[in-house]
């Protein structure tokens, strides 16, 4: 398998004041496509941070990260911002869809930057609601929605460009023991039967159970890397 | 769903303080076109076509300084003139003090050859001028206070020690000001004892060719006399008797940047308070791949939006109102017709979008510098 994310002798330094705090600190990895990796550590541990990076939503202060072999470091902040556009689909862990739009219109907002016409946007939005199993509730706004739900239609908007990689910060921490067991299903399928490459941040080793590599790191550094042979 | 679709629904997600952005946008943008109509009935004074061709003969120190009536004959001699009336103010108030209208004692001979668009019924014209008491009153003023032709009136003038016993003998309509009441100037210098004075002579000249001959010869006539005379259009006149009030424009010019700058406060808060409580959406936006420029313009577009529905509100509504009600009863002839012309409307249009725009700027410049990360801590 080819790696879609390089991550080479990567660094990230924070600084509060004069206090310098290393979030990352010389990590290196690669992430192979088509793979469902999970984050873990303890609170501090950088993994959101990495997850982060690897979004192009935060920069490194030393080394690179690679995605198909663009070092997002590079692009300026318009690039990045069409970059992330088309590779990369982000879930929240509180959801974050628009309260004033519908499920279907949440959906569709990363489609108004593309070329796509008003019916070629309508067709895969739909199959996106589809996939997530919410196609009867597309018109429905985010407050008459449950949290799963709602996590559901921020699954729909994180896929609907069809992006290379699926980023999800703690997709479960919200959500109850049933919702949360659907939400891991579901990105288990897509994944398993859509052939997208997923990376969770996690401190729950339920779901972390879903991935199928697990790499644990702690004070910013990558501790373990870990095979997960059966879910 | 549209990039507009968006912009509406976000605009619409506070329907409160939406609603009440829009009517103080709207009540200062009328306060602000009131002013404009205002300012321009004051300083740029109607004038009919005829309006060209009368002069107005004043004293050279100021409007209320009178001049000999003799000077009447020699004007009335110079080249270019057609017809020439006295003109003085009465200042009269018709029973009560709030009962004030405009009351000239003029030539009942020449009168109406000089103010020729008036019109009024000849036979009405020759009874006014054979009978020394007799006046014309403007429809207007007919209406105001319900007079009929053959009602006898009293004035009592404010400024001279006299107070005409007059019967209404015609009625006239038309011209820049129907409320005028005219009255021969023979019979106010009877009532005040041969007074000999007059508050102006105004003519009417032959051509336009004429105007600055006339205005030349009457005032070289009088140089050095003992009543120096300023003769110049009636255009001239109505705007020097204006500047009387003083620095209107800047007076006026002040209120409306206060005004305006009080709107642009306004918008600008609720802006900062319709950024500032969207933040995280903002930041979601930028993960989703909207671009500093795109939210920028998402920004400018619901400012825009909004102040525009405001001026369309506040502009549109000072149109309606003053193209509907009886401004000249309003103001008891104060204002004559109060238009709020197509210029000052889209003046007050443009001035709204300038607003909308220039309140935004520093919200919209914040939310593009936020960090993406910053704008997802932000708590709902």
């Amino acid at each position: 398998m080819q790696p879609i994310v390089q991550i080479r002798n990567l660094c990230r330094v924070y600084r509060q004041g004069e206090i310098e705090v290393a979030a990352l600190n010389n990590v290196s990895l690669d992430i192979v496509e088509g793979g469902f990796t999970a984050l873990m550590g303890p609170s501090g541990s950088g993994k959101s941070t990495l997850l982060h990076i690897i979004a192009g939503i935060d920069r490194p202060t030393n080394g690179s990260c690679a995605v198909r072999g663009v070092n997002v470091a590079e692009l300026s902040e318009t690039e990045l911002a069409e970059w992330r556009n088309s590779q990369i689909g982000f879930i929240f862990q509180t959801f974050n869809l628009i309260p004033v739009l519908s499920a279907f219109e949440n959906v569709e907002m990363p489609l108004l930057l593309t070329s796509l016409s008003g019916a070629e946007r309508r067709a895969h939005v739909e199959a996106a609601l589809e996939l997530v199993g919410l196609q009867d509730r597309m018109h429905h706004l985010p407050r008459q929605l449950s949290g799963g739900q709602e996590q559901r239609v921020a699954i729909a908007r994180a896929l609907v460009t069809d992006p290379t990689l699926i980023v999800a910060d703690e997709p479960t921490g919200n959500l109850d023991a049933r919702a949360a067991m659907d939400v891991l299903e579901l990105l288990t399928v897509l994944n398993r039967d859509a052939g997208k490459t997923i990376i969770m941040v996690t401190h729950d080793p339920r779901a972390a159970g879903y991935a199928r590599r697990v790499l644990h790191l702690e004070k910013g550094e990558l501790l373990r890397d870990e095979e997960i042979k059966s879910v | 769903m549209t990039a507009a679709g968006f912009i509406v629904r976000n605009a619409l997600r506070n329907k409160r303080r939406l609603s009440l952005t829009i009517l103080s946008v709207a009540l200062s943008l009328f306060l602000f076109v009131t002013l404009q109509t205002a300012l321009r009935e004051l300083t740029e004074p109607q004038t009919s076509a005829d309006a060209a061709l009368r002069l107005i003969t004043r004293h050279r120190l100021s409007v209320a300084t009178v001049l000999p009536q003799k000077y009447l004959n020699r004007i009335r001699q110079v080249p270019g003139v057609v017809a020439v009336s006295q003109f003085t103010w009465l200042g009269g108030i018709y029973q009560d003090e709030k009962n004030f209208f405009p009351q000239f004692a003029v030539d009942a001979d020449t009168i109406f050859r000089v103010m020729t668009e008036i019109s009024v019924d000849p036979l009405q014209v020759a009874a006014f001028a054979k009978e020394r008491t007799a006046c014309i009153v403007g429809i207007k003023t007919m209406e105001r206070f319900g007079w009929k032709v053959g009602d006898r009136i009293t004035l009592l003038s404010q400024i001279w020690n006299c107070s005409p016993e007059l019967v209404i003998r015609g009625v006239y309509s038309g011209g820049i000001d129907e409320s005028n009441l005219f009255f021969h100037h023979d019979y106010f210098d009877e009532l005040m004892d041969g007074f000999g004075k007059t508050g102006a002579f105004w003519m009417r000249v032959r051509d336009e060719a004429s105007v600055q001959p006339v205005i030349d010869a009457i005032d070289s006539s009088f140089r050095n006399s003992e009543a120096e005379t300023k003769t110049e259009t009636e255009r001239a006149f109505q705007l020097g008797f204006v500047s009387m009030f003083g620095n209107i424009q800047m007076l006026i010019g002040s209120i409306s940047t206060v005004i305006v700058f009080t709107m642009l406060l306004v918008t600008a808060s609720t802006m900062s308070m319709a950024i500032r409580e969207r933040m995280r959406e903002i930041a979601v936006l930028k993960v989703i791949g909207f671009n500093g420029r795109e939210i920028f313009g998402l920004i400018l577009a619901e400012s825009f939006g909004l102040a525009v529905v405001g001026g369309i509100l506040g502009c549109g509504g000072a149109r309606l109102l003053y193209g509907s009600v009886d401004i000249y009863s309003l103001t008891q002839g104060f204002f004559t017709k109060f238009e709020v012309t197509p210029h000052i409307f889209v003046s007050g249009l443009l001035l709204a979008g300038a607003l909308g725009v220039f309140s935004c700027l520093a919200p919209a410049w914040a939310s593009i510098r936020m960090s993406v990360l910053d704008g997802l801590r932000e708590v709902d």
